[in-house]
């Protein structure tokens, strides 16, 4: 290479972190990107951000190990014997297999799962190929995230009520339920220590003491998973000593409609089903609650043409009052003094920011624990409308092809699809932007009795992951360095401004980006009218649903969202449009209020005899999912898997620092090393998620965790994935550091 | 009086991401090691809090070279490759540093480090590089919460300064006082070490 000396500063943005977004300037001498910077964001400067991550995706672009052309497998699945293929035999073969597999076992056996969305939304092109084909398209959230949205979406009507519950504005208290912000949302954190600086209180509770846990003012250790007892023993708390904002209550949520005993449904006016029924205390009659005048009551049973009802309001004071002190500490093993002060702190710090992490959502029952929170909010008048910011892009323009679709399926029902034809067959896979086999729950499931069963599996990636490793082709991926993207905003978003993802480098070795690579393969599928526009037509086409966007306005600057306001009328976008702290829906389901459930696989499980430690898989500052896992530097600070436990529970094994042991249970196993500390509830491991197969001396982290379906998140949005719900043992193997 | 660079580090805000740590490698090429490393105060190993759960404590300490008034690592080097520049600034000229090692053994906060491919000592510069063009240390730039301020620490009105007392910072408290440049504001719980 010739040598000129040319040096550049390009702006783009880092779509590793999805849902982040940090502006980057990358620094570029000769055609090669030397390190990069945090961009400004000159109207919020506190948004100028870059992370150890950030700055290492240039470790990624330049690392031995990248893919560097396609390949096909020529041994068996997993064996790692692969031949070098042109690109055209690549998507020729591809096309082939696509249309057979649609041939024989219908056009839905074809399934794409693509990840990469979020962080840049030119792959959604995935979503208009896998319209063309009318295959399947994977819907991601269930890997780990849909917990909470599967709880906001009954409560509130859309998947991330943070707007309501979280983003207060001066709150007088933070208070992080399994969260753990500056280690996995440092960029959040700048706002939750400003607000600490200026004197509010943070409250952690989390069985583990993690850094945020250092930070807070109060840290509260809970048995994992009983967060909604803890919420519904507070609720108790504050409805014992008349606390309650009942006004809210009355105004802004279904408390005041009548429920029927008989089945538990509401009560409608019978001219109008669409309406709910309220008792009215001025006129002693059954009303509309729109009625003009009305003064609803929110407790009491009265009956209505011979049917029992109760305001819903009154099956929640119900519930709540189950949850004492006594019980309530039984059950979460928090000190009833700690469970009545946070209680009274909910009131008397108002507005209180609630920060429903990964860790409450990670739980079999983690959507009653969101709606649990999200009801102790309400009750407490801690919920807030201070608005969000995104700008809509033409989507669905972008995604749409004419007159064919494809079917939606959870990545959870995936497994069944693939291995018993439930609810379909699905025979072909692409994965793209998700390392399924190292990140999605049930490993040995995986590999040993889903994969098995399809006729053919490709992978696009920078690595030769264990995806890679068991696909029957492989594509090398560019990094989003060497390609143009663009970012979006919605509405949880901390960096509300739609950046243009430039291309900073020429593709490496014979990479080719993820955009072209599917549109290559849908032209072959028989749609070149969708695939043969350039990635810079595609952006246009999504940019021009408003007027002053376009590439060459973003290349001059990130644009900021303007402010949506929520209207006077707060109104929601739930079936009665009110927060439902009560659900129809789930009335079948037993779980029509944000009750407690004991986790799937907690410690007090008849199961916990023979595995009695609940095991974690927690995030990382190291990794982002099992991304960065392989970047020497980040090794320098993290070198490997290990299994973090409390002195209690090493003692009781025989267990030190350093030693090997392994982790259990009846799915598979993890052979780490040990770290033994107080920084861990006794009961506990964790083993920090996203190490590759490779890093563990045997097994895998993900091989412990359930991959069951949880019915009630199928009815409420899409079932989650229970990583932080499962019981192991740990053993020494007698081997040391 | 007459310059001397230094930093100040808001003990409360550093959350022990090592963003500095890497940020240093990314600007000095510094492949094993860097210039700045992070501890955790605590418990023995990283991340770890000290006492018994659930009464538990810990923070980070993030340990660049502390650019000390009569800095130790000088006076050992038989090749006088370690100076101080007027702007308080300690170098390691890497053409003169034969990699004895001595002031990696001398040096009371452990901040100088071995570079096997170049055979020489490197350490912290704050970036001398960028300070000669106007710029702040690399780190400080990079820094996730903001916690690091660079200026000038003799000059009273200068932000890093006013920060120093402002937050009644202090510098790390060893044997012998070597007058580090580098101050620490503590923890909300009053700790530094």
């Amino acid at each position: 290479m010739t040598t000129t000396g040319k040096k550049e500063v390009i702006r783009t943005y880092c779509c590793i972190e999805d849902g982040i977004m940090c502006g980057l300037l990358a620094h570029v001498e000769d055609g090669v990107l030397k390190k990069v910077e945090p961009a400004d964001f000159p109207e919020d400067p506190g948004m100028k951000h870059v992370c150890l991550r950030g700055l290492c995706t240039v470790k990624l672009v330049y690392h031995p190990d990248r893919l560097k052309y396609p390949m096909k497998r020529v041994g068996e699945r997993g064996e790692g014997k692969w031949e070098k293929i042109s690109w055209d035999e690549a998507f020729d073969t591809i096309a082939e297999k696509f249309k057979g597999t649609a041939e024989k076992y219908g056009e839905e056996a074809v399934a794409i799962a693509s990840g990469g969305f979020f962080s840049s939304v030119v792959n959604m092109i995935f979503s208009r190929l896998a319209n063309a084909i009318q295959g399947t398209l994977i819907s991601l959230g269930g890997y780990g995230d849909f917990g909470g949205p599967c709880g906001d979406m009954t409560t509130f009507g859309i998947p991330m009520g943070e707007r309501f519950i979280q983003d207060v504005e001066d709150p007088g208290m933070y208070v992080f339920w399994g969260a753990n912000y500056t280690e996995t949302y440092p960029l959040r954190w700048r706002k939750i220590r400003d607000a600490k600086e200026k004197g509010a209180k943070l409250v952690v509770i989390d069985p583990l003491f993690t850094s945020s846990a250092s930070k807070a003012d109060d840290y509260i250790p809970i048995r994992p998973g009983t967060d909604s007892a803890l919420a519904l023993g507070m609720m108790n708390v504050v409805l014992e000593k008349g606390l309650e904002d009942k006004e809210f209550m009355t105004k802004y949520t279904v408390g005041p409609f009548l429920v029927k005993t008989d089945d538990g449904m509401f009560l409608r006016n019978p001219d109008d089903p669409e309406k709910y029924m309220v008792w009215d205390l001025k006129t002693d009659s059954v009303k509309s609650s729109e009625e003009d005048g009305v003064e609803p009551a929110m407790e009491g049973t009265f009956t209505v043409s011979g049917i029992e009802c109760r305001p819903s309001y009154q099956l929640l004071v119900d519930l709540a009052s189950e949850y004492t002190l006594e019980k309530t500490s039984e059950i979460t093993e928090i000190p009833e003094e700690a469970i009545e002060k946070l209680a009274l702190d909910y009131i008397e710090k108002r507005p209180v920011a609630s920060c429903r992490g990964w860790g409450v959502q990670r739980t079999f029952h983690g959507d009653l624990t969101h709606r649990a929170i999200a009801a102790l909010a309400a009750l407490t008048g801690n919920l807030r409308r201070v608005g969000f910011r995104t700008i809509p892009l033409n989507f669905l323009g972008y995604t749409a092809v004419e007159g064919r679709a494809a079917k939606s399926l959870p990545i959870m029902n995936l497994y069944d699809a693939i291995e018993k034809g439930d609810p379909y067959q699905v025979k072909a896979l692409w994965t793209s932007s998700h390392n399924i086999l190292s990140q999605d729950a049930n490993n040995n499931r995986l590999i040993k009795e889903v994969i098995p069963e399809l006729d053919f599996y490709v992978v696009n990636e920078l690595f030769m992951t264990t995806s890679a490793k068991y696909a029957d082709i492989v594509l090398p991926a560019s990094t989003f360095y060497e390609c143009m993207g663009l970012s979006t905003t919605y509405d949880v978003q901390v960096i509300p401004y739609i950046q243009l993802m430039q291309k900073v480098i020429e593709p490496m070795y014979d990479t080719k980006p993820d955009f072209e690579i599917a549109c290559e393969v849908g032209k072959r599928m028989g749609f070149p009218e969708y695939f043969n526009k350039s990635v810079e037509e595609n952006i246009e086409l999504m940019l021009s649903n408003q007027n002053d966007l376009s590439i060459e306005r973003l290349r001059q600057g990130p644009v900021k969202a303007p402010m949506n306001v929520e209207g006077e009328n707060w109104e929601f976008t739930t079936p009665s449009k009110k927060i439902e702290f009560y659900s129809e829906k789930l009335k079948k389901f037993g779980e029509e209020l944000p009750l407690y459930k004991e986790p799937l696989e907690s410690n007090r499980r008849p199961k916990a005899e023979k595995y009695p430690l609940s095991y974690f898989s927690t995030h990382t500052k190291f990794r982002k999912h099992s991304m960065y896992a392989n970047v020497d530097w980040l090794k320098e600070l993290d070198p490997g898997p290990v299994v973090e436990m409390n002195p209690v529970d090493a003692e009781a094994r025989s267990i030190s620092t350093g030693d090997i042991v392994t982790v259990t249970n009846d799915r598979g196993k993890a052979k780490v090393k040990a770290k033994v500390h107080e920084g861990i509830k006794p009961g506990i491991v964790n083993i920090k998620q996203g190490w590759w197969h490779t890093d563990f001396i045997e097994g895998h982290h993900q091989e412990l965790t359930q991959s069951e379906i949880n019915p009630a998140q199928t009815a409420a949005l899409e079932p989650n994935m229970s990583l932080l719900d499962n019981l192991v043992e740990v053993s020494r193997e007698g081997g040391h550091e | 009086m007459s310059k001397r660079y230094g930093m100040m580090i808001d003990l409360e805000r550093c959350i022990g991401c090592h963003t500095c740590t890497i940020s240093c490698k990314f600007e000095n090429n510094i492949e094993k090691g860097s210039g700045i490393r992070v501890e955790t105060v605590g418990g023995p190993q990283m991340d770890t809090p000290g006492g018994k759960y659930p009464n538990l404590s810990m923070h980070y300490l993030p340990i660049p070279c502390m650019h000390c008034n009569e800095p130790p690592c000088i006076d050992v080097c038989p090749v006088e490759a370690i100076s101080k520049r007027e702007d308080g600034i300690v170098i390691i000229d890497e053409d003169k540093c034969d990699g004895c090692e001595s002031c990696i053994t001398e040096c009371p906060y452990g901040t100088i480090i071995f570079d096997k491919e170049k055979d020489i000592a490197r350490k912290c510069s704050l970036c001398s590089h960028r300070i000669d063009e106007g710029q702040v240390p690399f780190c400080v730039v990079c820094c996730e919460t903001e916690a690091m301020y660079f200026g000038d620490i003799n000059d009273p009105e200068s932000d890093v300064s006013k920060m120093i007392s402002k937050s009644n910072a202090k510098t790390i408290v060893k044997d012998t006082d070597t007058g580090p440049a580098v101050y620490y504001s503590p923890t909300r719980n009053g700790k530094i070490t």
